[in-house]
């Protein structure tokens, strides 16, 4: 009987023993991703990035957006970051500006910068997004883009836009497309659909050359580019009735418009060409453009408006390196490019322009427009507190979201909007800048 | 077996210990950090009154604060009224009554966000079916946004809600007119009274405790009023149907100010006490409870 207890107790203690050696030699680092749906797809890249490294082990962990952003939040307040996790643009300078996130700039510089989109990473500067150095990389971009209805277009006769596009061709095109067959003033398809959600009304601006903030991003200063921009969009909704008024698009989802052929125009994030593709079905003909240049800009410097979702490492991470080794890993090119939603567009260059991201069997055939405006990355707008002066996603009634829905439907001229908005917006940012 | 003094503070050992660690503690948690400035993933930064004077200073406040009392204002008499209507209706012995009982109880065991849903498309103006019969009949072509319009959308919420909470005010009120005695009814036909006079001289006054808790249950339901307004208006457009819970949400959990939406939340305490209060202190005025 002894005998026997002492084997059982001499064979644990070796088990122990090699297990803890092993456990030695592994390094294990967390990282948490906000995009449950692409777990699996997450989990196989991760699985051969542990082949490839066998001394480093990755703790995965995906959750919902709204339950991240809490539980991230609290992890910090804890001192437990995980080592590698995801950032939105909207939240990097208060992260960065609070001291959580690692400086990666050297690390960067050591990449091949040709193989990425470089143009990009500005938003993960910090604070200043021309000069300052990287506190995060993109895993991916995004963009905005015209959305239009090539089966309008035919019926009424009208080219398709083009790069050449001026405002003015884009409103006489959303007046032919307009159709009021009852005449009521309540048209059954509208040429064009938009409200004060920030990726309908910031292409306009940026590509009018304007500008919604100061020079150093700590005030809302809206300068006269812009100021035409928005007066372009509420003559629009107003003047020449060819986009409805913000009030009365309820009870369906914004981003339902256009796959219902509501409106035969529409100005939004490009990621949108998975559910246009999903919800319009081979029920229409539909194309991307680029939102038309605006007639303040500069000739030949198009600003394209964008931003990327990143990946960042914690500062009180203790494995940085395998951090790292795993950031270059993610936003690498053995990426599986079903995860990412169409019209994402992966950071890596070789895998953006293969044939499998531009899906030329698919609509829309000008995927490579959104490649294009890659190159042409301007600025954003995005500060400490972006979410709450802007009003977005579940606050879009609020903050500068809502102040310009008001413009479509009739209920604040521009100068008041912006006179508004200016206001709170400002009382928001003084906040994080006290002294301008 | 004997008891000591202390046994029975044993058995309630796990209640107190959930009690204050989930009740108090957070309660208490709460009251300190409404005295600072706090982002949850930086450590909390000592400001004394600032987010009240903040909150004080805020267009966008009073403008919830007045909202939150219009709704309560609205909701507490308008869900009282309908829910005692529906009462009186199924308190008649007729055939086929537990059906309607448990047609006008429906809406209170359906979930919030398909109510939500399912009302913002009968109220969408361009696909809603109100609008389209309205149109085929009456051909208006524009007709106000419910829920769009800043004018209307607190109001429609509120309607929206009283056609949901209306069924369980209902059944307390019908538990307490099943309460009153037949035979005082029979005295005052035997007396020649109206319904109306029977309404008002028998039924009120001994139905006066149920009103009394329907009205304190009523008050915290419309102050506590979330999912809807997050499902249908998101309080928009605006602020113009945000109310106090909905803005504490929105600043704790969305723009990650936990200081500023505590101090909210103790505002909100304040009103639910100042509400009890008052309803315990006038209480005896009206509240009959006889035997």
């Amino acid at each position: 009987m002894q005998k026997k207890l002492w084997i059982i107790s001499l064979s644990a203690l070796l088990v122990l023993c090699f297990a803890f050696t092993a456990y030695a030699q592994t390094t294990t680092i967390r990282y948490f991703m906000w995009d449950p749906e692409f777990k699996d797809l997450e989990q196989g890249l991760i699985d051969e990035f542990e082949a490839e490294n066998p001394d480093i082990e990755v703790e995965f962990t995906a959750l919902e957006p709204s339950n991240y952003w809490p539980k991230i939040s609290a992890m910090a307040s804890a001192g437990e970051l995980p080592d590698v996790f995801n950032m939105s643009s909207g939240y990097i300078d208060q992260w960065a500006g609070d001291g959580l996130l690692m400086n990666i700039q050297d690390e960067v510089d050591k990449l091949p910068q040709d193989d990425y989109f470089t143009k990009v990473f500005s938003t993960l500067r910090y604070p200043d997004k021309e000069s300052s150095d990287m506190y995060g990389i993109p895993y991916a971009w995004v963009t905005t883009v015209l959305y239009y209805n090539k089966d309008m277009f035919d019926e009424a006769g009208i080219d398709y836009p083009s790069d050449d596009w001026s405002w003015e061709d884009f409103r006489k095109a959303a007046q032919a497309l307009t159709i009021d067959e009852n005449d009521d003033g309540v048209a059954e398809q509208y040429g064009f659909w938009w409200y004060g959600r920030y990726a309908h009304v910031e292409p306009w601006i940026y590509a009018n050359g304007g500008r919604i903030l100061n020079e150093d991003k700590t005030r809302i200063a809206v300068d006269a580019k812009a100021k035409e921009a928005l007066n372009f969009l509420a003559d629009l909704s107003n003047e020449y009735n060819v986009s409805p008024p913000k009030r009365d698009i309820v009870g369906i989802r914004q981003q339902d418009m256009f796959p219902l052929q509501q409106t035969a125009m529409w100005v939004d994030g490009s990621w949108n060409v998975a559910h246009v593709r999903q919800m319009g079905e081979g029920a229409f003909d539909w194309g991307i453009a680029k939102v038309p240049q605006g007639p303040s800009a500069e000739a030949g410097e198009y600003e394209a408006y964008g931003w990327p979702d990143s990946l960042v490492i914690s500062k009180e991470s203790k494995h940085k390196e395998a951090a790292w080794k795993l950031v270059k890993y993610l936003i690498g090119k053995n990426r599986p490019l079903e995860s990412y939603m169409a019209g994402k567009v992966p950071i890596n260059k070789s895998l953006a322009n293969s044939d499998e991201w531009l899906e030329k069997d698919k609509q829309p055939a000008e995927m490579n427009i959104i490649l294009e405006l890659g190159e042409m990355m301007g600025r954003t707008s995005f500060t400490p507190g972006w979410g709450e002066w802007r009003g977005y996603a579940d606050t879009g009634g609020a903050g500068m979201n809502g102040v310009l829905d008001s413009i479509t439907n009739g209920e604040m001229t521009v100068e008041e909007a912006v006179e508004t908005f200016t206001k709170y917006g400002n009382e928001v940012l003084e906040r994080y800048y006290p002294e301008e | 077996m004997r008891y000591k003094k202390i046994t029975p503070w044993l058995f309630l050992i796990p209640t107190l210990l959930g009690l204050i660690f989930f009740r108090l503690g957070p309660m208490i948690a709460a009251g300190m950090a409404s005295f600072t400035r706090w982002n949850v993933f930086s450590p909390p930064e000592w400001i004394g009154l600032g987010n009240y004077i903040e909150l004080f200073n805020s267009d966008i406040f009073l403008l919830i604060l007045k909202n939150t009392v219009i709704f309560t204002l609205v909701f507490v008499p308008g869900v009282m009224v309908v829910a005692l209507f529906l009462a009186l209706l199924v308190n008649n012995k007729l055939r086929g009554m537990t059906f309607f009982r448990g047609l006008f109880y429906l809406p209170v065991i359906t979930s919030v966000v398909s109510i939500g849903v399912i009302w913002s498309w009968i109220l969408s103006p361009r696909f809603g079916l109100i609008y389209q019969l309205v149109n085929k009949f009456f051909s208006v072509a524009r007709l106000p946004s419910l829920l769009g319009d800043g004018r209307y959308a607190l109001f429609t919420l509120i309607f929206v809600y009283i056609w949901k909470m209306a069924g369980y005010q209902m059944i307390l009120f019908l538990a307490g007119l099943q309460n009153i005695p037949y035979m005082y009814y029979e005295a005052a036909t035997i007396d020649g009274a109206s319904i109306w006079q029977k309404f008002r001289y028998i039924t009120l006054p001994l139905l006066s405790p149920t009103t009394f808790f329907v009205l304190i249950i009523s008050i915290i339901m419309s102050l506590k009023t979330f999912e809807l307004t997050f499902i249908m208006t998101q309080g928009g457009p605006n602020y113009a149907s945000s109310t106090l819970i909905f803005s504490i949400y929105v600043n704790a959990f969305k723009h990650f100010r936990m200081g500023y939406a505590s101090a909210m939340s103790y505002i909100l305490f304040i009103i639910v006490a100042v509400f009890t209060y008052l309803n315990f202190k006038y209480k005896d005025r009206w509240v009959n409870y006889s035997e």
